[in-house]
Order: structure tokens, then C-alpha cells, then sequence
């Protein structure tokens, strides 16, 4: 019974001495407190619009699908029972709604064509001299942005966000070993599009 | 080793999955190739820097949209005080009966939970029922023929209200299957409780009152 007695013992909208957790807000909010579902919102939409943003490469559509996440977790917010983490779950929702996204909209995550790939700097040796001097976070962010969906989506769950080869595997219905090939390819042609800079 | 080969494996290599016969191969060739070596710094420097992308914010627009989002979805997000005003100016109190009615059941079950709980908690086996009426049968509050009976009543109301609820307007509907939901979770969590301690009067006497109010939210929504 404990979102019922959450619901009495937090008072979300009023003074308190510690701040509530994702759970108890969780659980408020499935209730159908606003408030709480406000604060869920407060504390975790910067991760969210982060990860739509980079996932996606463009500001306008990734508050467009920010927004659809929100609404999605306030559809099923009464789901979450609180055995994994919020952020956790929430991050599922994010890059699950970011997965639609792309099938919606026909983009291919599997890349296979030459589109992507990188040259080895054997073969073009001038390029092994022009190194990466200190990475800028904007720079980054750009060239981030620059690469193909099915390399992004990739490199913004594994470098960015941290998630295991099985995980994205299962995220995007890849194989493992695609999973590292596209990760690699994507590095290096992070690695091209920052020397270029 | 040639330059191809180390560096389709340097990711693999900067992530540590490599076997070690592989590693030893790639750090053999990475000894003597500066060109691979440079190429494996900028890869752990991407890898570093990407760990540590700041998070970014959205415009300030983005909360009003999904607020106005999730209004349509569940209509008692908009500000109570703006909604209470505008049924004062307008008197339009179409959906008061029954939003109060539901709000008065949540409103129930959490308070006798509350009490029931916070008791217990204080090592008193007494059992409250705030706002509802005791069962004659508090020793058992939840015998098995209450329950049929319950679910009957809960059944036959339920058919009634979904024959109705195809005349309803979208506002209404949202608001009883928001407050549906409610007493459903609370239900459940009953169920849920009951499961793991089969004997534990107090959910008995929670799950009675949820029981209790569900008929009452049906009740209150049949005449729409």
C-alpha cells in the first residue's frame, strides 16, 4: 500500500525538509498529483531533451519528441513500480520514443553503405599528422550531429549515455557485432569530422 | 599487423574487449606506428569527452506544451483554482457530481489507509475506517461471500456505465477513467498486499473500503 501512504506522507506541494524521491514523486503522480509530475518533470527533462537532441541532431525535433516522452510517461506512469530506477526507466521510454521516431520516419539504423565510412589514415597520410589537439565539447556536439542516424544513435547510447553492446543491440534491433561496427565507424568519423575543424 | 588491421580493431582495443592475444598484437604494432598511435589518441579523447557532454536545456516553451498536452489527456491538470473560477463565472458545474463524487472516493481510501496504517504503525491492532461505515464483520472484514457480492454489484454497475460512457463527452470520460484508475490501483495494491500476507486484516478492511468506493464512483458516473 505504499503509493497510497506516499501519497499522504509527502507533501509534495508543501514544505518539507528533504526532497521527494523519483519513486515517491513517481507514485504521486500516478495518483494524480500534478505537482509531483511538475517536479518529475523539473528534475529530469534536461536528460531527456539531451539525449532526444543528440540522438536526433536537431533542437526543433528533439523538444518535439521531449514533449511526446513526458506525455507518454504521464500515460504510463502508473506502471513504473519502482524495480529499476526512474531515470533508468525513463531513459528506456526516451530512446524507445526516439526508436519510433526514426521507424516513422523511415530512417535506417543499420548503416551498410560507403555513406558513412571512414578513410584508415594510411590512406591519407596527411590526415595522421592533423590531430585532435583537445577535443571541444562544441565541436563534438556538432560533429555529433553531422553523423549518420544509425552511427549516432549508436555512439550517443554507448560514449554518451553509457549503455552495454547487448543493451543497444536489443534497443535497436542490431546485432552485437553490428553494434561494434557501428560504433567504431562512428568514432572515426567523429575523429575525421574533427580534424576538419 | 598492418595499419588497416590495428586500427578496425582500436575501438574494440580503447574499450578493453579484446582478447589478449589481440591486444598484444595491436599494442606490438602500436609501438612501432605513430600514425596508429595517433589515431588511438583522438579515439580515447572522443570516448573522454563524450562521457562528459554537458546536459542541455530545452526552451522554456517546451513545459506549457506538454502541460497543455497532458490537459487534453487528463483534463484536472489545468490550475484547480483557474478551473474553480471558471465554473463560478460561467456556473457551469457539468462535471462537479461526478468529479467529486470520485474525488471524495480517492479522497476515502486514502484518509482510512492513512489512519488504518499510521495506527498500525503505532502497535495498535485497532482497526479505523475513517468516513465509511463499520462492517458488522470487522473480525473478518472480507469474506468470500462479501466479495462475490461485491463484484457483482461492481460488475452489473460496470456494464451500465460503459453503455453510457459512448454518450459522453471527452472531458467527462477522462475523468472517470482517471478516478477509475485510482480506485483500480488501489485495488490492486490490496490484491498485491493481500498476495504476499493472505491473513493481514488490515488490507482486508483496505480492499473492502476500495471495493466500497469503486461502487460508489460507478454509482456516481451511471446517471450520466
Amino acid at each position: 500500500m505504499a503509493y497510497i501512504t506516499n501519497t499522504l506522507t509527502m507533501p509534495v506541494t508543501g514544505e518539507r525538509t528533504q526532497p521527494a524521491s523519483d519513486l515517491e514523486l513517481a507514485r504521486a503522480a500516478a495518483a494524480g498529483d500534478t505537482v509531483a509530475f511538475e517536479r518529475l518533470y523539473e528534475q529530469h527533462h534536461r536528460r531527456v531533451f539531451s539525449l532526444c537532441l543528440r540522438m536526433l541532431g536537431n533542437g526543433s525535433q528533439a523538444e518535439d519528441l521531449t514533449q511526446e516522452v513526458f506525455l507518454q510517461v504521464y500515460k504510463k506512469i502508473g506502471s513504473f513500480r519502482g524495480d529499476s530506477a526512474f531515470t533508468t526507466w525513463l531513459h528506456r521510454l526516451t530512446v524507445n520514443q526516439v526508436l519510433m521516431h526514426f521507424r516513422r520516419r523511415g530512417v535506417k539504423l543499420e548503416h551498410t553503405s560507403e555513406e558513412g565510412d571512414f578513410t584508415n589514415v594510411v590512406d591519407t597520410p596527411l590526415q595522421s599528422t592533423r590531430r585532435i589537439s583537445m577535443v571541444d565539447k562544441l565541436a563534438l556536439e556538432k560533429a555529433i550531429s553531422e553523423l549518420p542516424p544509425g552511427y549516432r544513435a549508436v555512439f550517443v547510447l554507448h560514449d554518451v549515455e553509457g549503455y552495454e553492446h547487448g543493451e543497444i543491440s536489443d534497443l535497436l534491433e542490431v546485432s552485437i557485432g553490428t553494434s561494434k561496427s557501428q560504433l567504431h565507424k562512428a568514432r572515426m568519423r567523429l575523429r575525421e569530422l574533427l580534424t576538419k575543424q | 599487423m598492418v595499419c588497416s588491421q590495428c586500427q578496425e580493431l582500436l575501438s574494440e582495443y580503447i574499450d578493453g574487449a579484446l582478447e589478449l592475444g589481440e591486444q598484444v598484437n595491436i599494442e606490438r604494432h602500436l609501438s612501432d606506428c605513430e600514425p596508429c598511435r595517433a589515431v588511438r589518441d583522438d579515439l580515447l579523447q572522443i570516448v573522454h569527452f563524450s562521457h562528459q557532454l554537458p546536459v542541455q536545456s530545452p526552451s522554456t516553451s517546451l513545459w506549457p506544451r506538454i502541460n497543455a498536452g497532458l490537459v487534453e489527456i487528463q483534463p484536472s491538470f489545468l490550475d484547480r483554482s483557474l478551473r474553480r473560477m471558471r465554473n463560478l463565472r460561467t456556473l457551469n458545474f457539468n462535471f462537479s457530481i461526478p468529479q467529486m463524487i470520485a474525488t471524495a472516493a480517492a479522497i476515502a481510501i486514502v484518509v482510512s489507509t492513512g489512519i488504518i496504517l499510521s495506527r498500525r504503525d503505532n502497535g495498535t491492532t485497532q482497526l479505523a475506517t475513517a468516513g465509511i461505515s463499520a462492517s458488522p464483520s470487522d473480525a473478518n472484514p472480507l469474506s468470500q461471500a462479501d466479495l462475490q457480492l461485491l463484484e457483482k454489484q461492481i460488475s452489473q454497475l460496470s456494464e451500465t456505465v460503459e453503455q453510457r460512457k459512448d454518450s459522453w463527452d471527452p472531458e467527462l470520460r477522462n475523468a472517470f477513467e482517471r478516478n477509475l484508475l485510482y480506485v483500480n490501483q488501489s485495488l490492486a495494491e490490496c490484491r498485491h498486499q493481500l498476495s504476499d500476507h493472505p491473513g493481514d486484516d488490515v488490507s482486508q478492511e483496505l480492499m473492502l473500503n476500495a471495493y466500497r468506493e469503486k461502487i460508489r464512483l460507478l454509482e456516481g458516473f451511471e446517471k450520466f
